[in-house]
């Protein structure tokens, strides 16, 4: 069971993101894209919060969240975008799928961790 | 690279003009030109040798008795033209400022003829042919801070120094591996990429991974990857407007080529739809040329909305359509 799934399709941003977390306490899982991410999301129960990437193949971050939410089941799962968008049109649409947060790349752990284990719980 | 100048941009040309006296000249006609001349050192064999190398050229400067007695530059001329013949070649001569004298097949090589007395009119086909798209300094700035910023984030303990920014006419592909990421906006289309050396990448991505398992090509190829993403988000944070149908609604993954490994990846596992095809020569059963096909559709693919469009035939016929 993972409390955090990572949703990447960098196996750079993946890895340096699951250390971190991983590093402080937290359990992670990861997946590579939208697609996989709601297949590890539907395997995992355990987990409480979703950070992912918008930019992936097959199925984006925003597409992925979209699709978290039509789900009840998913009612206390937690969603933040880490991407390299910053435009408001995209942080809108964010919220409109139910996203919590948005964090603007690169990952400075540091900065977040503390809000990352708030959302956890 | 001073970031302050007036004039951001270069463009290298290579002078090939052995005349006493000349090189000097034409370099500080260079100077002011917003050229970079650099010339080779050694016989026409060093200059073919620099064309195969990866030096990244807007064009050349070739004297027509480069290399020997009359009319020796003109067979240099032909073997460029062969071997880079997307580099514009300026044609010094003694005489005339044309091409006059020239066959038809040697005229259309070059770009312009020019006169040491007449640079102006050189100065004027350099600017049609080298400078004539103009990047805004602020443009070029910004890309240079973002990529920075981009590239020190994932290199850690590497320092980011850069050249002055240059044009070039030629098509090369410095080393082995390189991303592509198509930007779109309401004032521009097209890609960026980033070209490396895989070896020289490796070493250094080696020195910052002591605890952990070797890099091999596939992790540099996502660093990489990843480095593209961050320099496109940024540019496009920064120059593409909110209201911009491009960037902003559609969604984008680097495409990653590692020639040296026969590799591209579009940043998802899924098969390609391949189609191989054979092109046989009639009344030649020894040759056969294969051709590959591959579609891959990475960026989305929804085939329960697959439909196909009615023939033109069938909407000529119902009188839904005018041809012109």
């Amino acid at each position: 069971m993972a409390q955090v799934l990572v949703v990447d399709d960098s196996s750079t941003v993946r890895n340096e993101v699951c250390d971190f977390l991983k590093a402080n306490g937290l359990t992670v899982s990861a997946a590579v894209d939208g697609r996989d991410g709601l297949d590890k999301l539907k395997a995992d129960p355990g987990i409480k919060l979703v950070v992912s990437d918008v930019n992936m193949p097959n199925m984006d971050g925003l597409t992925m969240a979209e699709k978290i939410r039509s789900e009840q089941r998913n009612a206390s799962v937690n969603i933040i975008m880490l991407t390299t968008e910053n435009s408001p049109t995209m942080k809108e649409r964010g919220k409109a799928a139910g996203v919590k947060g948005w964090i603007v790349k690169p990952f400075n752990g540091p900065a977040v961790v503390g809000s990352l284990k708030k959302l956890v719980g | 690279m001073d970031m302050n100048s007036d004039k951001l941009i270069v463009s290298k040309v290579l002078i090939l003009d052995d005349a006493v006296g000349h090189f000097d000249g034409l370099k500080a006609f260079c100077g002011d030109a917003g050229l970079l001349g650099i010339r080779p050192h050694g016989d026409a064999g060093s200059v073919m040798s620099i064309l195969r190398s990866n030096v990244d050229l807007g064009g050349i400067m070739l004297y027509e008795n480069y290399g020997g007695p009359a009319g020796e530059g003109l067979g240099l001329a032909r073997e460029i033209h062969a071997l880079r013949p997307e580099l514009p070649i300026f044609l010094r001569r003694d005489a005339t400022a044309s091409v006059a004298g020239l066959t038809e097949r040697d005229a259309a090589m070059f770009r312009c003829a020019y006169t040491l007395q007449d640079l102006q009119h050189l100065r004027a086909s350099l600017d049609a042919s080298i400078f004539s798209r103009v990047y805004p300094n602020d443009l070029v700035r910004g890309i240079a801070e973002m990529t920075r910023a981009s590239l020190e984030s994932l290199f850690h303990g590497c320092d980011v120094d850069m050249e002055t920014p240059y044009l070039v006419k030629d098509r090369i592909i410095h080393g082995e591996v390189f991303t592509m990421i198509a930007i779109e906006s309401n004032w521009c289309r097209g890609y960026m990429m980033l070209q490396a050396s895989e070896s020289a990448l490796l070493r250094l991505l080696g020195e910052d991974c002591e605890e952990r398992e070797p890099m091999g090509f596939r992790e540099l190829n996502n660093v990489l990857g990843e480095a593209t993403n961050l320099i496109w988000g940024s540019f496009k944070n920064r120059y593409v407007g909110t209201t911009d149908t491009g960037l902003h609604g559609q969604t984008q993954v680097p495409i990653i080529i590692n020639h040296h490994r026969n590799y591209i990846s579009f940043g998802s596992d899924d098969p390609q739809l391949c189609f191989k095809y054979t092109l046989r020569p009639q009344g030649r059963g020894d040759v056969a040329v294969p051709v590959y096909q591959r579609f891959v559709f990475n960026l989305s693919w929804s085939p329960e909305a697959f439909h196909e469009n009615p023939s033109v035939e069938a909407l000529v016929e119902s009188g839904e359509l005018e041809l012109f």
